[in-house]
């Protein structure tokens, strides 16, 4: 869905951006994570042709369509982090405008409009204005703009920042909501949480370089060597260590008195396998589980522990 | 064929409508037309109410028409760069101009649109003023086909004013400096234009401006003041009766402009292309495109 290729973005001497490349596959909900100045909001802005990229190419799709054609501004729905009102405008009227200023016509945006306004749980707020909404209602009629043109990329800087828990929870439920629908998002936000909870796959940036990307269960995996799973054991521990011991792929992390640690770099098919031999070799077992890794652990240990 | 508003007029329509800066503005305005009115019908009286007077004061209420006009001038002059130069500063004050950006929305369409607000609101104020305006013909004298024209030239004078501000708004960050530069970019066409002419009258000691007269075709001043000898007289303000320029002391190309009384066409012609310089160098600007660097945010 999404092309980067080796993106550089230089402020005089200042490089915000260095050779950046990325695909994002269609569907996917992306998460771009990093410390302030880390240039993440410098390359949302080259995606949506706000700020011109000293080198590198951005793709969406199939096109060959340049940053900032309407072609591609057609592909995108941007939602920025602050939203701005006007003073006197309606929601409704507010839908109207954006809709007409992507050459729709004003009876597809009102039906258009009913719609996401329902999606964003906004529908009895229509003939509001604009600037009595509260922050989070903002932001998610900011979220139904951005899509009444259809885009096929969602962008949104940091849409949490500022809102109240209860409107984080409704716009990470809006969010999850659009991704089952097919969507292509890309995230970038400081709450990490937030992001381990939504995305599927996320990109760590600091200083100007994408640091990784990819699933976050893979990148997990690749930085701790592989799964950490955690086996609990009633009876027959030495039995247990030396069937561990004797596997290939796995290795021994830590053993304490009733539970092992290990980690298992194969398939999940391969570790059943081994929890199978060991119970056929009278090894009781009374728990099992895989550790699941935060991703403020990843980032920390990414960033070198870069403060947010 | 679909006619379509551009939306950002009908945006800045729609919020100037419900704002109550529109109803005193439009009050200020009325009472600044009346005074004027008044004021010119004074004058008038008094000018022509000499014991030994023997020109008879309706023939001078004619003069009423060029008196509000003026002053409608003025108020237009005025009032346009406050609307225009807060237009796009406003909006990256707002933070609703990146959205905007991102938009199919060309930025010349952007840039045209909130000028176009800009004149279509002056036409209220003008729609306003005309049951005074009126006032001016119930003497008679006067043909209602000047009202078009004068409002024809208000039009054009919004279109230079707007364009002056919105370059200025898309120069500026904040609306208060591009507001500034407005009546600084102001004093370079109302005045500046001058200083050619004075220059070279200064070298030639008085004997002939030449071919520096041609920069007034691009002042508003001149423009009206041709606009108004041609109406009430209908002579050119660089070949009538009353100043006798030679070919030597205007120049061949204002001479002939004005002998075939065609200067304040050409004048009008070069203000609109002036106009539209602007509005290109503004919609230039505007493009994050063209941009060479940008300004780094402080944001990740």
């Amino acid at each position: 869905m999404l092309y980067i290729n080796n993106l550089t973005k230089n402020y005089g001497s200042f490089t915000a951006v260095n050779q950046l490349s990325l695909h994002i596959p269609a569907g996917d909900l992306f998460g771009f994570v990093g410390p302030n100045g880390a240039g993440k909001t410098t390359t949302i802005r080259i995606i949506c042709g706000l700020l011109r990229a000293s080198s590198g190419s951005v793709r969406i799709g199939g096109t060959t369509a340049a940053v900032g054609s309407k072609e591609m501004k057609r592909m995108i729905g941007y939602v920025p982090d602050f939203f701005g009102v006007y003073d006197n405008l309606r929601v409704r009227e507010y839908m109207d405008m954006y809709g007409s200023m992507y050459g729709m016509y004003s009876r597809d945006i009102a039906r258009l409009t009913d719609d996401l306004l329902q999606l964003v749980n906004l529908s009895d707020k229509k003939e509001v204005y604009v600037d009595t909404l509260s922050r989070g209602m903002k932001q998610r009629l900011c979220v139904a703009r951005a899509l009444l043109h259809n885009p096929s990329l969602l962008i949104l800087d940091e849409p949490s920042s500022g809102l109240d828990p209860r409107a984080r929870v409704e716009m990470k439920e809006l969010l999850k909501n659009l991704h089952s629908m097919g969507k292509t998002i890309v995230i970038s936000s400081h709450i990490l949480s937030e992001l381990s909870e939504m995305c599927n796959s996320i990109g760590i940036m600091n200083h100007g370089q994408l640091i990784t990307a990819g699933r976050i269960e893979d990148i997990m995996q690749q930085l701790s060597g592989g799964k950490r799973i955690h086996i609990q054991v009633a009876s027959g521990m030495e039995n247990a260590v030396r069937i561990i011991k004797e596997q290939a792929g796995v290795r021994i992390e830590s053993v304490r008195e009733n539970e092992i640690v290990i980690l298992f770099g194969g398939a999940d098919e391969q570790i059943s396998a081994l929890i199978g031999y060991m119970l056929q070799n009278q090894v009781v077992l009374t728990g099992f589980y895989r550790e699941e890794g935060s991703l403020e652990s990843l980032f920390m240990q990414l960033t070198g522990g870069d403060a947010q | 064929m679909r006619l379509k508003w551009n939306p950002i007029v009908k945006k800045d329509l729609q919020v100037t409508a419900r704002s109550m800066r529109l109803s005193w503005g439009l009050f200020a305005y009325e009472a600044v037309l009346t005074m004027t009115f008044l004021m010119a019908l004074s004058m008038i009286q008094r000018a022509g109410s000499s014991y030994y007077s023997t020109s008879n004061v309706y023939s001078r209420l004619i003069y009423l028409f060029p008196a509000l006009c003026v002053a409608q001038v003025c108020i237009v002059a005025l009032i346009v760069p406050i609307i225009t130069a807060s237009a796009i500063s406003g909006e990256k004050e707002r933070q609703t101009f990146d959205i905007m950006l991102t938009t199919c929305m060309s930025p010349f369409s952007i840039v045209l649109g909130k000028v176009m607000s800009a004149v279509l609101r002056i036409l209220f104020f003008v729609a306003a003023g005309m049951p005074i305006m009126a006032l001016a013909f119930v003497v008679g004298g006067l043909s209602w086909s000047y009202l078009l024209y004068f409002v024809l030239t208000i039009i054009l004078l919004s279109l230079l004013s707007g364009s002056i501000g919105i370059l200025c708004s898309a120069l500026c960050r904040r609306s208060i400096t591009a507001v500034i530069l407005s009546y600084a970019f102001y004093f370079v066409v109302y005045i500046l234009t001058f200083f050619p002419m004075v220059i070279r009258l200064f070298i030639t000691q008085g004997d002939n401006g030449g071919e520096s007269l041609l920069f007034l075709l691009f002042n508003p001043i001149i423009f009206y003041e041709e606009f108004f000898m041609q109406l009430m007289s209908g002579e050119s303000l660089f070949g009538g009766e009353a100043f006798r320029f030679s070919l030597d002391e205007v120049g061949f190309v204002t001479y002939h402009l004005a002998h075939g009384k065609v200067w304040m066409f050409v004048s009008a012609g070069c203000i609109f292309l002036l106009s539209v310089l602007l509005l290109l160098a503004a919609a230039w600007k505007v493009n994050p495109m063209h941009s060479s660097s940008g300004r780094k945010r402080k944001k990740g």
